[in-house]
C-alpha cells in the first residue's frame, strides 16, 4: 500500500542574488538561510527513497497564458522541460543554470488525473507544459547534486481571477492522498510559492507584504485547524498577496489533519520566506 | 480596456525576441495593428510599465519583460 513519505511547503525564488537585489544583504542573507533548511528537508525526502514526488504550484503566465488558463493541471507524459527564456530577468533567471530536462512518474500522474476526473475533479491535462522556477528552484535546491525523483508536476492557478477556491484546493489533496493510498509508491509531496508577496498583484505595492496574515496562516498549519483555511476567500487572498497560498491549500488536503513544524519564516519587504514541513 | 489584448502583447514581449526587437526599435510602429485604446497604446509607447500594470497587465509580466522589466 501507498503512502505518503514526505510533505513540505516553502517559497520557490531560491536565489540570494535576486534577493540581494531587490533588498539588499539582508535578503541575501535570509534566502541563504531560508535555502539551507530546504536542502536538509530535501535531505529527509531523499531518506525515504520516495518512487515520485508531487509537486504542486502555480504558473506566472509562462506555460498556460492567453490560450487557456486551467484551474487545475495535471502534468502527464514521461519528461517535462525547463522553461525557456531568452535574456531571463528577476525570478526568471534562477532557471539558468539548472538541468533542462526531468522524468516525471507517468503511471502515479494518470492516476491522480484519471481517477480523479472519475470523481468529480474536472482536471486540465498538459503533454507539453514546461515548467518555471516555482516548480524547479525548489526541486533543485532541496536535491542539490542528488538524483531528482521523477516527478509530477501540477499546475494551481494562482492569479489569474477567477482562481479556484481554498476549499476546492484542498478537496482536490484529499483526492490525491486517497490515490496514493491505492498506489503501490512511496510519494512525496511539496506545494510552493508564498508566503505573503505582491499584493493585489500591483506594481506599486511590490516590497510589502502581511505578516498579521501569515502568523495566522501558520497558527493554523501548526495547530492542525484546517477548517478556517478552507474558508480563506479569493480576496483575502488577493489582498494580503497570498495568491500561492492555493498551492499549500492542495498539499494542506492531502496529509490533512497532520500538523506543521515550521522550519524557517522570515520577514523581508518583498516577501515572507517560508519553509514549512508536516509530521506524517 | 482591453485585458487580453495588453497581455497578450506583455506576452509577445517577453516570449518572441524578434517582436521585442522591433518594438524597442520603434514601438509605435509594432503597435500599429494592436486593438489598444489610446491610454494602453501611449504605456505602452512610454514604456511605462507602471501604467500598464494599472491598465490590467499582469504583474509577473511587466516585472520579466528582458529590458523593459521593471523590478
Amino acid at each position: 500500500m501507498g503512502r505518503l513519505v514526505f510533505a513540505g511547503a516553502m517559497s520557490h525564488v531560491l536565489d540570494p542574488d535576486y534577493y540581494d537585489r531587490a533588498c539588499g544583504a539582508l535578503g541575501r542573507q535570509k534566502v541563504v538561510a531560508a535555502m539551507a533548511e530546504i536542502a536538509r528537508m530535501g535531505e529527509r525526502l531523499s531518506a525515504q527513497e520516495p518512487h515520485a514526488l508531487i509537486v504542486v504550484a502555480d504558473d506566472h503566465l509562462n506555460a498556460f497564458s492567453f490560450n487557456c488558463v486551467p484551474a487545475m493541471c495535471v502534468r502527464i507524459g514521461r519528461r517535462v522541460q525547463r522553461m525557456a527564456q531568452d535574456h531571463a530577468e528577476a525570478f526568471d533567471k534562477v532557471l539558468d543554470h539548472m538541468p533542462t530536462d526531468y522524468p516525471l512518474h507517468e503511471e502515479l500522474a494518470n492516476a491522480i488525473l484519471e481517477q480523479g476526473v472519475a470523481s468529480g475533479f474536472d482536471l486540465a491535462l498538459s503533454w507539453e507544459a514546461p515548467v518555471d522556477h516555482a516548480f524547479l528552484s525548489p526541486v533543485n535546491t532541496m536535491h542539490g547534486a542528488r538524483p531528482i525523483p521523477p516527478l509530477v508536476p501540477i499546475w494551481v492557478n494562482a492569479f489569474v481571477a477567477p482562481q479556484p477556491t481554498a476549499r476546492r484546493c484542498f478537496a482536490f489533496g484529499q483526492h490525491i492522498a486517497r490515490v496514493v493510498a491505492r498506489s503501490p509508491w512511496r510519494v512525496g509531496i511539496i506545494a510552493t510559492g508564498g508566503l505573503s508577496h505582491f499584493p493585489e498583484l500591483a506594481l506599486p505595492r511590490v516590497g510589502e507584504t502581511d505578516t498579521v496574515f501569515d502568523r495566522r496562516l501558520i497558527h493554523w498549519m501548526e495547530a492542525g485547524e484546517h477548517g478556517p483555511l478552507q474558508e480563506l476567500t479569493a480576496d483575502e487572498l488577493h489582498k494580503s498577496g497570498s495568491h500561492e497560498f492555493l498551492n499549500w491549500m492542495v498539499l494542506l488536503g492531502a496529509v490533512t489533519p497532520a500538523r506543521a513544524d515550521v522550519r524557517y519564516f522570515g520577514e523581508l519587504p518583498r516577501i515572507n520566506l517560508a519553509a514549512v514541513e508536516w509530521r506524517l | 480596456m482591453s485585458r487580453y489584448e495588453v497581455n497578450s502583447l506583455l506576452y509577445r514581449l517577453k516570449k518572441d525576441p524578434d517582436f521585442r526587437e522591433r518594438f524597442t526599435r520603434d514601438a509605435a510602429a509594432a503597435l500599429a495593428g494592436a486593438d489598444l485604446t489610446e491610454a494602453e497604446r501611449a504605456a505602452f509607447i512610454a514604456r511605462d510599465m507602471r501604467a500598464i500594470n494599472e491598465l490590467g497587465g499582469y504583474l509577473h509580466l511587466v516585472m520579466s519583460i528582458p529590458g523593459l522589466a521593471v523590478h
